[in-house]
């Protein structure tokens, strides 16, 4: 094998290494969304493993909250970016997650609501109820918990 | 009607009546869901008949269609029940309660099921037969065989469940400990080396069972590590011909491992899988028949989402039985490319491509004279769910 032919090889086995290490980094950029929750809900901030707890049917409390019930938007830019930002699932395995789930007995689905202001509405009044909305959308009537 | 059949009937109807006394309230304080998906397979091979269907012509009888019914009056219980329709080839072609249970979890550490439940053995057992929840259209047919229904997917008795959080460092352990009766229809394809050899199993094989499954969810977010022992006797009646015997199980102690790793677009996962059966035959008047298999499976797999709506994958599967005389219906070995996409959240559409050496799973020697020791198979599925 002649050096410029053992370069390349290594360039591109450097290249396909670092690629695959850059898709096994956690995806922790700053979310553009905020977790909103029903006032009643007595915890003000929630850490990232009980949020993904939370909305992937594993876990049915956070600290501070021992029920708390998970609300979900439909598909679109802030569903991404919540799902990006701290569940570490694409749309489609978040929804396949949940149907398997259901289908094998483990859980009934989340409401999916189809804005933002209809999901402020909902959490608002209802008990336990926690969500997420864009960052620059209105929020009256909920508390915003600080994820950590 | 024996003892068991009438427990199993009552296991079966108590979620119903439980729904029914609960039905006074609105829908909206049960949190009455009723939801479903239903999927049109066609299969073709290049030569073999794939689990009794006509597929080295093209086949479309593979049909699946689930209605489920859920309810959950207080955040801690829930009832449930789930019926579907299933048809592959010549198996199924029937609707069968796929589980009904009842589920009240206490807190995050303890939960109990009891009805006709969902094994939770292996990796994918509890999801295996959802389609809308995968990315294949056949999970690795090593560890997962889709033609046999009863085997391992449920059972009647119950399950208790929670988790342990093991602090930031060491992430969270989950178990699922599970117990009661498992009973295997005499059609089930599980039987089908015995229909092949002029045996049959009329009324199907039951016994105790037991097991538990424990999942450490790592620090590392999306790592799971997990093992299962999954422990059974199964026992029953077998004809051959005018004789008429019994076929009778040593405990069989099957151990899984397994791994996953998922982390936004990318998901890779292994298991492994041992099945040691003793099982014996014996005919009045005759001696017995030992019938002793070694099974021994293994599967990696991994998948990629390309595009917003599009997923595709890869895995290799592995299957031995290790008892068997060497031929090439001892094993299997499967290179499978697939792909997803979802037209959106209802609609999606499946091919899969499978490279198959060996004829152990899915080949029955009854339906394939001519039996060729490689497969080519082209899987197309279209699916919908609510």
């Amino acid at each position: 094998m002649t050096a410029p032919t053992h370069r390349r090889i290594i360039t591109r086995l450097s290249t396909l290494l670092f690629g695959s290490l850059l898709l096994l980094l956690p995806a922790h950029a700053h979310a553009q969304v905020l977790v909103v929750a029903n006032p009643g809900v007595a915890a003000s901030a929630v850490s990232r493993a009980q949020l993904r707890d939370v909305f992937t049917g594993a876990a049915s409390g956070i600290k501070g909250a021992a029920q708390v019930t998970p609300v979900l938007l439909k598909d679109g830019p802030t569903q991404d970016d919540f799902l990006g930002a701290y569940i570490g699932k694409s749309d489609t395995a978040f929804r396949a997650a949940w149907r398997s789930l259901l289908f094998s007995g483990q859980a009934v689905l989340p409401r999916t609501m189809d804005s933002d202001t209809e999901m402020v509405e909902y959490v608002a009044h209802t008990p336990g109820a926690i969500g997420y909305i864009a960052q620059t959308s209105p929020h009256p009537g909920v508390k915003i918990l600080a994820v950590r | 009607m024996n003892r068991s059949s009438i427990a199993r009937t009552l296991i079966l109807i108590l979620p119903v009546l439980a729904a029914a006394h609960l039905s006074a309230q609105s829908a909206d304080d049960l949190n009455l869901q009723v939801h479903g998906y239903a999927t049109q397979g066609f299969v073709y091979t290049n030569h073999n008949s794939w689990n009794s269907t006509d597929s080295e012509d093209g086949s479309a009888q593979w049909t699946e269609a689930v209605v489920n019914l859920s309810v959950q009056p207080t955040p801690k219980l829930r009832v449930g029940v789930q019926a579907r329709y299933f048809l592959l080839g010549d198996y199924g072609d029937k609707i069968a309660l796929d589980w009904a249970q009842l589920d009240y979890k206490v807190n995050e550490h303890f939960g109990i099921r009891a009805g006709d439940v969902k094994t939770p053995a292996g990796l994918f057992n509890e999801s295996q037969d959802i389609d809308p929840a995968h990315l294949w259209s056949l999970l690795p047919q090593s560890v997962y065989p889709i033609a046999s229904r009863d085997s391992l997917l449920h059972h009647f008795g119950g399950v208790i469940y929670g988790s342990v959080p093991l602090g930031e460092r060491f992430g969270k352990l989950e178990y699922r400990g599970y117990g009661g009766a498992r009973v295997i229809a005499g059609s089930d394809s599980v039987f089908q080396p015995l229909r092949d050899e002029g045996m049959t199993v009329p009324n199907g094989l039951r016994g105790p069972m037991y097991g538990a499954t424990l999942r450490w969810q790592m620090p590392l977010p999306g790592l799971m590590l997990g093992a299962t022992a999954d422990v059974e006797r199964p026992a029953g009646e077998i004809d051959m011909g005018p004789l008429q015997g019994t076929i009778q199980s040593a405990r069989i102690v099957s151990p899984y491992f397994f791994g996953k790793y998922e982390n936004s677009k990318l998901m890779l996962a292994a298991e492994y899988n041992r099945i040691p059966v003793s099982s014996t035959i014996q005919f009045p008047g005759l001696p017995a028949i030992p019938s002793p298999s070694d099974y021994r499976a293994f599967y990696v797999m991994g998948s990629y989402k390309i595009a917003p709506k599009l997923t595709a994958g890869a895995y290799y599967s592995s299957f031995m039985n290790r008892s068997a005389p060497v031929s090439s219906s001892r094993f299997q070995k499967d290179w499978t490319v697939s792909a997803r996409y979802d037209f959106n959240s209802f609609l999606y559409a499946k091919a899969e491509q499978h490279f198959l050496d060996g004829t152990a799973i899915g080949f029955n020697a009854s339906d394939n004279p001519n039996l060729q020791p490689t497969t080519r198979m082209t899987i197309l599925k279209l699916g919908v769910s609510f």
